[in-house]
C-alpha cells in the first residue's frame, strides 16, 4: 500500500490535498526562517535562517550544532509549538500548524516534559485517548510499551519519583504510543547512563527497521554518527553542512585496513608496500576499543555471571 | 430585603417592553465581538507579518476555527478535563479547600449561636464560606494550571498529539468545573446538617425552688416589653441557644357556639362567663425567627422543637400602592411626617378618607393551597401626634376589595368587605392570618347595594385574579406609615430543600464563570496576573450594580476630575462651578471616564444576580424565572470566555 493510499484511508483525519505532495518525502521546509522578538515586537534573536531541508521516508536524519545553532528551534517548528517567521514547513504534506498531522508523528522532548503526578500506565493511558484511540487498543498499546521500555516493576509509581532514565524511557513509550510513521526526538540520549543510551540507539535502529522516519537532534556527536544515515550540520542558524554520514566522515585520501591475528613482522611488509605504491605511512597500530564498549562488556557479564568481576589485579595476586 | 418583582424567562429573552429582551442583545454583542476579534486579530497580525499577509493569517485561523469546534472529540475532552481535576486533587488544593471549610465550621459553631435570628447568621455563615471558598479554589486551579504547563512545557507532549486547542480549552472548563461541582455537593449537604444541627434546641420553663411555674401578671409599665393582646400572665423560659421565650397565658374569649381553639393542646383551663366561653390559653413567643409548640397536660408543660425555621417563603406583593389624601385624592406618596427618610408614606387616623390602596394580581386559591386562612405579613411604622403614652398600640383597619378588570368596570358587581381591626405592632413583623370567608356586602357598578354575606376572597372577591386591600388608621391624631413591599401576603411555602439547593446552583453559577475567567484569561496571562484580573472581575461583578449609580452622566459632584477639583477648591457638591472653558474640558474627560466604567459594568458579569444567598438567609424562595435568567447569563458568559479562549490561545506560540 503506498503512502498516500495509506492517508487515504485514515479516513476523515488526515485528507491528503496538496497536489505536490511526494508521499516518500516525510518533511520538507522551504526558506524556514525563525526571529524571535521581544513584546514590542523588537527582533531579539534570528534563530534559524533560510532553512531548506527535506528528510525522506525510511531514514534516521541527525540535526547537530552547539547549543544555540536552531536545532530544537527547528524540531519546534515541524511540530508548530513556533510559529515561522517567514518560508514554511511542511510534514506529511501538511503545513506543520495542521493539528491533523500530528496522528502519524512521535515526538520527545529534550527533558521528558510529562506531568509527574501521573503513574507511568496513567501517563501512556492520557496520551492514548489524546489519539482518540479506543479503550482495547489502548490498554494493549500500554502494556506493550511499558514491556518494551522495560518499566513494567514501576509502571503504578507516580513519575515524581522516577529517575531520569527511567523518566526518559516513559518518555519514549509517550512517543510511541500512536505507533508514529515520523519520530522526532530532541536530544535523546541525554541523562542516560552508557546502557541507557546503547538502549535507545538500538531502539532508534529498530524503528528504521520497521521502515519509520526518525529526526533527531543531538550535539552527541558519537550517538549521531552510530544511528544516523544522513545529518545537517546548523551553526548560530544557518546550515552549514548537510550530506549522508558515511560521504561526510569518508577521508578519500586515506585507506584504512583492519585484519585480524597479524604478525608483528607483517607490519613492516606492509609498510614496505604502501612506500612500494608511493602512499604515506600514517599509522600502523593495533586498534583501540571505545569506553562504550568497554563499560557494556563488563555489564552484560556481570549479568550473565553475577558476583565480583576477576580483575587483572586479581589474577595477579593468584598467581 | 425585599424580594422585587421579577420577569418572566420568556419576556427576560425575547421580550421588547423596556428595550430589546436578553437575547437580542446578546445576538448583538456576537456581532460585535466578532467584529471587533476579527480587527483586533488584523491589528496583531499585521504588527506581527505586515499588513498584506495578515489577511491571510487571519483568514487562516477563522478557517480553521470551524473545524477545530466541529471535529471535536468527547474522549480527548473527557481525558483532557481527567487531567485537570487529577491535578487539582494529587496537589491537594481540594483537600486544603475542604480541610479549611471543616475547621470553619467547627470553630464557627462557637460565634453564631447567641445571635438575635441564629437561623440567618447559620445560613449567611455557611454560603458566604462555601461560596468564598469554592470561588478562591476554582480561581486558584484554573488561573495556575495552563500557565503552569506552558512553563513546566508539559504542554509540548500534549500539543503535539492531535488535539485541537477548542478541547485543551473545554476540557479544562469541564475538568474544574466537575471536580467544583463535586466539592460544592459536599459542602452543601455538610452545611445543612451543620444549621439543622446548630438550630435544633427546646426550652424548659423556670420553675421556683418548689417546682412550681411562678407567672407573673404583664405589666409593660414596669417591665417595658410588649405582651401578645390578651396576655394576662406572662414568665420566660430557660436560656437556650443564647436566648429565651416569654410564655404567656393568653385569655381567648368566644361565643358559646364557636368552635374551640385549634390548638386544644395548649389550653389550660375553660370557663364560661354568661354567653362567653374563656380559654385561657399558653403561648410562646417568637423570638429570633422561630417559636416552640407548647402543650399542657397534668401539670406539665412540654415544649417542641424550634418551629418557624426553613421556610422557603413565597411573597405575594402588590403590583402597585396608591396612598389617598384626607379629602380622597389620589396621591402618588402618602401624608408626609416630616421624616428624612421618604421610604414610607403615612395615612392620617380617624373619620378621613386617608387610606393607602395595594393592588395584587395573580391572586389565586392555588398559590395558597387552598388554605382556609391566608397569612398577611405587615411591617409598618407608626408616628404619633399625641404626647404621653406610647404603650397603647395605634389600631389598623383592613378592608378588601374586588377590582373589575379592564372594560368590566361598567358590568361586574363589587364586593367590599367589613373593616378588619387590629393593634399594630411596631418594629417587627406581624402575622395576620385572614380567613379566606370574609362578611361583606356587594354593589351593583352604580353603587347600589344588592346584598350582604359571607363572601369568598377568592371567588368573589378576586374572581378575576385582582384585589384591592385598603389600609386605614383608625386612631384619631395617629399615623400609620407604609411602603408597597411592608405588606404581602405569603403564598404556600415552597419546599425548603428545593430552595437550599437553588441558593447552591446559584454559587455553582458564579463558579462556572470563575473558571471560564481563569482559564480564558490563562492563555494569554501569566498566573498571578490571570488571579488578579479574576479578582478584580469578581469584585466589579459584585458591586456592578453599586458602580453603575455612580456612572451615571449627572452624578452630584461630577465625575473624577471634578469631584478633586471640588475636593481642592472646597466647594461643595451642589455649588455650581464656574462655566469657563477649564470647566467644560473637565467635564468632558469624567465623560470618557464614566463612559468607560459604564461599559466595564456592562461587560463584566454581575455576579449580583446570580447570588441567591440573600434569598436563603431571608427565607424566601428562589424563583424559577430567577434561576434561568442566572443560568441564561452564565452559559453566555462562558460561552464568550471559551472562545476568547481558544481564540488566543489558537494563535499563541505554546513554545518559546
Amino acid at each position: 500500500m503506498t503512502e498516500a493510499a495509506a492517508a487515504e484511508q485514515t479516513g476523515d483525519r488526515l485528507v491528503q490535498t496538496n497536489p505536490d505532495y511526494d508521499p516518500d518525502v516525510i518533511i520538507e521546509t522551504q526558506n524556514l526562517t525563525k526571529v524571535y522578538r521581544d513584546f514590542w515586537g523588537r527582533q531579539k534573536v534570528r534563530a534559524l535562517k533560510a532553512l531548506d531541508l527535506e528528510v525522506r521516508k525510511g531514514e534516521i536524519f541527525g540535526l547537530l550544532g552547539p547549543n544555540g545553532s536552531g536545532k530544537s528551534t527547528t524540531i519546534k517548528l515541524l511540530l508548530g509549538l513556533l510559529f515561522p517567521t517567514s518560508g514554511r514547513a511542511l510534514v506529511f504534506g501538511k503545513d506543520s500548524t495542521e493539528t491533523t498531522k500530528n496522528e502519524r508523528i512521535g515526538y520527545l522532548p529534550e527533558e521528558s516534559y510529562l506531568y509527574k503526578f501521573l503513574t507511568a500506565e496513567e501517563t501512556l493511558d492520557f496520551y492514548g485517548r489524546l489519539f482518540d484511540m479506543p479503550s482495547d487498543v489502548r490498554q494493549q498499546r500500554i502494556d506493550s510499551l511499558i514491556e518494551k521500555v522495560g518499566l513494567t516493576w514501576a509502571k503504578r509509581r507516580q513519575l515524581k519519583e522516577y529517575s531520569k532514565g527511567m523518566t526518559r524511557r516513559i518518555g519514549l513509550a509517550q512517543a510511541l504510543i500512536n505507533d508514529p510513521d515520523l519520530v522526532l526526538l530532541d536530544e535523546p540520549t541525554s541523562g542516560l547512563d552508557p546502557l541507557g543510551t546503547r538502549e535507545m540507539k538500538d531502539m532508534i535502529l529498530e524503528l528504521k527497521s520497521q521502515n519509520k522516519t526518525v529526526v533527531m537532534c543531538s550535539h552527541l556527536l558519537a550517538d549521531v554518527q552510530d544511528v544516523c544515515d544522513r545529518i545537517a550540520i546548523l551553526y548560530q542558524g544557518e546550515l552549514k553542512e548537510l550530506g549522508a554520514v558515511d560521504d561526510l566522515l569518508q577521508v578519500s585520501d586515506e585507506t584504512s585496513v583492519r585484519a585480524r591475528g597479524l604478525p608483528q613482522e607483517a607490519h613492516e611488509e606492509i609498510a614496505q608496500v604502501i612506500r612500494k605504491h608511493g602512499g604515506d605511512v600514517v599509522a600502523i597500530e593495533n586498534p583501540r576499543t571505545t569506553l562504550e564498549e568497554l563499560f557494556l562488556n563488563i555489564v552484560r557479564e556481570s549479568e550473565e555471571r553475577p558476583g565480583r568481576r576477576a580483575t587483572s589485579e586479581d589474577r595477579e595476586q593468584g598467581s | 430585603m425585599v424580594v422585587e418583582t421579577f420577569p418572566e424567562i420568556m419576556t427576560w429573552l425575547f421580550g421588547w417592553q423596556d428595550g430589546p429582551g436578553a437575547f437580542y442583545i446578546f445576538l448583538l454583542l456576537v456581532v460585535a465581538a466578532c467584529l471587533f476579534g476579527l480587527f483586533f486579530g488584523y491589528l496583531v497580525a499585521a504588527f506581527r507579518h505586515g499588513p498584506g499577509e495578515a489577511f491571510y493569517v487571519v483568514a487562516k485561523v477563522v478557517a480553521n476555527a470551524g473545524p477545530d469546534w466541529i471535529r471535536i472529540s468527547p474522549r480527548r475532552i473527557f481525558a483532557i478535563a481527567r487531567l485537570a481535576a487529577k491535578e487539582a486533587v494529587r496537589r491537594r488544593v481540594i483537600l486544603i479547600a475542604f480541610i479549611i471549610f471543616a475547621v470553619a465550621l467547627l470553630f464557627g459553631g462557637w460565634f453564631i449561636s447567641g445571635a438575635d435570628n441564629p437561623e440567618r447568621v447559620y445560613i449567611n455563615f455557611v454560603m458566604w464560606g462555601t461560596q468564598l471558598l469554592i470561588l478562591m479554589m476554582v480561581m486558584l486551579i484554573s488561573a495556575f494550571s495552563l500557565p503552569d504547563d506552558i512553563k513546566n512545557r508539559t504542554i509540548y507532549t500534549v500539543a503535539t498529539k492531535p488535539v485541537r486547542t477548542s478541547e485543551i480549552v473545554l476540557g479544562r472548563v469541564l475538568g474544574f468545573a466537575a471536580l467544583g461541582t463535586g466539592l460544592l455537593l459536599l459542602m452543601g449537604v455538610i452545611s445543612l446538617l451543620f444549621v439543622w444541627r446548630g438550630l435544633s434546641h427546646s426550652h424548659e420553663i423556670s420553675r421556683a425552688e418548689n417546682g412550681e411555674v411562678v407567672m407573673s401578671e404583664v405589666d409593660p409599665f414596669t417591665t417595658g416589653h410588649r405582651a401578645s393582646e390578651n396576655a394576662v400572665t406572662e414568665t420566660t423560659t430557660s436560656l437556650d441557644s443564647g436566648h429565651r421565650h416569654w410564655v404567656e397565658i393568653i385569655e381567648d374569649v368566644r361565643d358559646k357556639d364557636a368552635p374551640p381553639p385549634v390548638n386544644m393542646d395548649s389550653v389550660i383551663s375553660q370557663e364560661t362567663r354568661g354567653e362567653k366561653i374563656v380559654y385561657r390559653r399558653l403561648n410562646v413567643t417568637h423570638e429570633g425567627g422561630h417559636t416552640h409548640k407548647i402543650s399542657y397536660s397534668d401539670g406539665g408543660y412540654d415544649m417542641s422543637d424550634a418551629r418557624g425555621f426553613f421556610r422557603a417563603r413565597v411573597p405575594l406583593y402588590a403590583d402597585q400602592l396608591v396612598f389617598y389624601d384626607r379629602q380622597g385624592s389620589p396621591r402618588r406618596k402618602g401624608i408626609s411626617v416630616g421624616d428624612q427618610w421618604g421610604y414610607r408614606g403615612y395615612v392620617s387616623g380617624g373619620v378621613t378618607l386617608s387610606r393607602a390602596e395595594f393592588y395584587f394580581s395573580d391572586f389565586t386559591a392555588n398559590r395558597f393551597d387552598n388554605a382556609d386562612k391566608l397569612p398577611l405579613e405587615l411591617t409598618l411604622g407608626v408616628f404619633r401626634s399625641t404626647m404621653g403614652d406610647i404603650y397603647t398600640r395605634v389600631r389598623v383597619g383592613l378592608q378588601f376589595e374586588s377590582v373589575p378588570a379592564e372594560g368590566d368596570e361598567e358590568t361586574g358587581n363589587r364586593f367590599r368587605s367589613e373593616l378588619l381591626e387590629f393593634e399594630s405592632q411596631e418594629f417587627d413583623v406581624q402575622v395576620k392570618a385572614i380567613p379566606r370567608k370574609l362578611p361583606g356586602q356587594v354593589f351593583a357598578p352604580n353603587g347600589e347595594l344588592i346584598g350582604s354575606g359571607i363572601y369568598d376572597l377568592f371567588d368573589d372577591f378576586a374572581a378575576n385574579g385582582n384585589i384591592k386591600l385598603i389600609v386605614r388608621c383608625v386612631d384619631e391624631n395617629q399615623y400609620l406609615g407604609m411602603a408597597r413591599a411592608d405588606i404581602y401576603f405569603r403564598a404556600a411555602d415552597q419546599a425548603y430543600w428545593w430552595n437550599f439547593t437553588k441558593g447552591y446552583m446559584g454559587i455553582w453559577l458564579q463558579m462556572m464563570i470563575v473558571i471560564s475567567l481563569g482559564v480564558s484569561f490563562s492563555t494569554f496571562l501569566s498566573a498571578p496576573v490571570t488571579m488578579l484580573a479574576t479578582i478584580c472581575t469578581i469584585i466589579f461583578g459584585f458591586f456592578s450594580d453599586a458602580i453603575s449609580k455612580f456612572a451615571v452622566p449627572d452624578v452630584e459632584g461630577g465625575g473624577p476630575i471634578e469631584s478633586l477639583v471640588r475636593l481642592i477648591t472646597q466647594k461643595n457638591m451642589g455649588q455650581p462651578l464656574p462655566d469657563t472653558l477649564g470647566t467644560q474640558i473637565m467635564e468632558r474627560i469624567d465623560m470618557v471616564f464614566i463612559g468607560m466604567v459604564r461599559s466595564v459594568t456592562d461587560i463584566v458579569p454581575n455576579f449580583s444576580r446570580l447570588d441567591f444567598s440573600d434569598f436563603l438567609t431571608y427565607g424566601y424562595f428562589v424563583s424559577n424565572d430567577r434561576l434561568l435568567v442566572a443560568a441564561c447569563i452564565t452559559g453566555a458568559f462562558c460561552v464568550g470566555l471559551v472562545f476568547l479562549g481558544y481564540f488566543s490561545l489558537k494563535t499563541r506560540e505554546l513554545a518559546g
